[in-house]
């Protein structure tokens, strides 16, 4: 810090007090995060002592080699990252070209289709859950990836459609009309010009889905029997039932699956930022 | 020109995909859900229709008020809560400027981005009677009594400070949104005026934010009557049924008392209480705003 900025700080108390005030909720925030870091360094017996923070008498690395090699920890990251991943492609595939259609063709029904669309904003996911098991059952995709699919992408598409439509409205016609007279078919349309004049949305819109789906367990636990395609959450689930006993490796594997959203956060934190503000006002 | 804008064929195959995924995963399940909601099936087996029968259940059952009301509860404990503290921080942040300003941003929303379930199992171990950490502070602060936080009386509370917890950088992020809409020139001249603080607060700050809370103060309903992951992993619904919500309520009826019919019928009303509040609160907004 240079001394004029040390300057203003003294020269402003307010400024001060503020930045006190923030450090603690900061504080209140991170804690438990570091409480929880702290504890999968240590051996369980650690954890009975009085101190609320603990220095480990030595470092026990061994809870994270066990988290790794038991936990199946890169099968289910590598899950979670594939089906995240088609979801968000899906969505915005299937979000922008209804967007197109509903702000930007003529039809009579345009209005009634973009309300309908957007009306699943309001459906809670969870109310589908018994009635698609049984459809899943009967369709015998139970236990696959579609399982997670169709309801990932089925409801983050409301919310993809509605940012999407409201972004492409502020997409001036013009450009359009001029790739028309050119003789440019819709579709090219929509690939060469609306889709490189939208990626402000497509990053809004690939967090949300993102942020929505990535946490997701409880379809996967509804859904899903083999380890095949279970997700992330599952590498804490199983393991506390696996190691009830042994805390300090539970603690360990939490700190490892809440790892990769928390390093894409840190990388990405003004964008994500942006978007979920976005997003959430918008939505 | 015009008639490649109102093509039926291009329309259609746009179209297409969103529709299909819509009836499909949407619309067919809440049918299906309807039909269910009608019968006694049990999961396996055969079923028999019964008619209205389970929503009479459904309306005499304890605990499907119990979720109503512990939706409520937590509904309550967002907006008086957790926002007016998310508000206040948010307009703190604004005012903050250079690198802290980033730096706090990015640090209150960090819980936000870490899974329910490593959230859920790790405020599980927070209050912990034995090693946890609340169990420890008041140790640390000389009391010594037993202190479930988890059983009868305690859970609910525990389960809206988790969530308070988790859900503060959102509601912190969408205000701060909204206080950098603000526009300064509204500020300098208020304080040309001689406003003083408060009056610019309640003023200038509050009127112009009243978009950003209307969105915030559905989202925290909506967040209310949806919680089932966070108390399905913290408190699977107990002690008792104490901590049960709409959708727990629900998955506990299908899988845990085969109740596959009942379950469903529960589904239904979930939907329609939904799609209530959120109409009831869009009108309430929208008429305030005229």
């Amino acid at each position: 810090m240079d001394k004029s900025a040390i300057a203003t700080i003294r020269n402003n108390p307010g400024r001060v007090l503020t930045i006190t005030v923030m450090t603690i909720i900061a504080g209140i925030q991170m804690f438990p995060l570091i409480w929880l870091i702290d504890f999968s360094l240590c051996n369980s017996n650690e954890l009975f002592t009085n101190g609320i923070l603990v220095w480990p008498k030595k470092i026990q690395w061994v809870n994270y080699v066990l988290a790794f090699t038991n936990g199946n920890f890169f099968h289910y990251l590598k899950n979670s990252l594939l089906i995240n991943t088609l979801a968000v492609v899906l969505v915005l595939i299937i979000s922008i070209m209804a967007a197109f259609a509903c702000s930007r063709m003529e039809w009579k029904l345009k209005h009634a289709a973009s309300i309908l669309m957007v009306m699943g904003m309001m459906i809670p996911v969870h109310a589908t859950l018994l009635p698609n098991y049984v459809i899943y059952d009967k369709l015998g995709i139970t236990d696959t990836i579609w399982a997670l699919l169709i309801p990932y992408v089925a409801f983050s598409l409301p919310q993809g459609f509605f940012l999407t439509t409201s972004f492409m409205s502020s997409i001036p016609k013009e450009l359009e009309e001029a790739a028309l007279i050119d003789g440019c078919g819709i579709y090219r349309i929509l690939a060469i010009i609306i889709f490189p004049l939208m990626k402000s949305s497509i990053v809004t819109v690939s967090i949300m889905t993102y942020l929505n789906n990535w946490n997701e367990f409880m379809l996967a636990i509804t859904y899903l029997s083999s380890k095949k395609w279970k997700t992330l959450p599952f590498a804490i689930l199983e393991f506390t039932g696996q190691y009830s006993s042994n805390y300090a490796v539970q603690f360990a594997v939490m700190a490892l699956s809440a790892a990769p959203a928390l390093i894409i956060y840190i990388i990405l934190n003004k964008h994500i930022t942006k978007g979920v503000a976005l997003g959430a006002v918008k939505g | 020109m015009h008639k490649l804008y109102s093509n039926k064929k291009v329309i259609f195959t746009l179209m297409a995909p969103g529709l299909f995924v819509f009836a499909a995963a949407i619309l067919a399940p809440i049918l299906l859900s309807v039909y269910y909601g009608f019968t006694d099936y049990s999961g396996i087996g055969k079923s028999s229709f019964i008619g209205l029968d389970n929503y009479k259940t459904l309306f005499q059952d304890s605990v499907f008020w119990t979720a109503l009301r512990n939706s409520l509860f937590l509904a309550i404990g967002f907006i008086c809560i957790q926002h007016p503290l998310a508000m206040l921080t948010a307009i703190k942040l604004d005012k903050l400027q250079g690198k802290a300003e980033g730096l706090f941003r990015c640090i209150f929303f960090i819980p936000n981005v870490i899974s329910v379930a490593v959230i859920a199992y790790l405020w599980k171990f927070i209050y912990n009677p034995n090693f946890g950490l609340v169990t420890k502070v008041l140790k640390n602060l000389g009391f010594t009594g037993q202190l479930n936080l988890l059983g009868s009386g305690n859970a609910i509370w525990s389960v809206l400070i988790v969530l308070i917890w988790h859900g503060f950088g959102w509601g912190m992020l969408i205000y701060y949104t909204g206080v950098k809409n603000i526009d300064p020139v509204m500020y300098e001249a208020a304080s040309i005026d001689g406003a003083n603080g408060r009056d610019i607060f309640f003023h200038i700050t509050l009127p112009l934010m009243k978009p950003v809370i209307q969105v915030n103060v559905t989202m925290a309903v909506i967040a209310a009557l949806k919680q089932m992951e966070t108390v399905y992993l913290l408190t699977a619904g107990g002690p008792g049924n104490e901590t049960q919500f709409m959708a727990s309520y629900l998955y506990k009826q299908a899988f845990q008392s085969y109740k596959y019919g009942y379950g469903n019928s529960i589904s239904v009303m979930f939907i329609v209480i939904c799609l209530i509040s959120t109409v009831a609160l869009n009108r309430i907004f929208a008429e305030r705003g005229e």
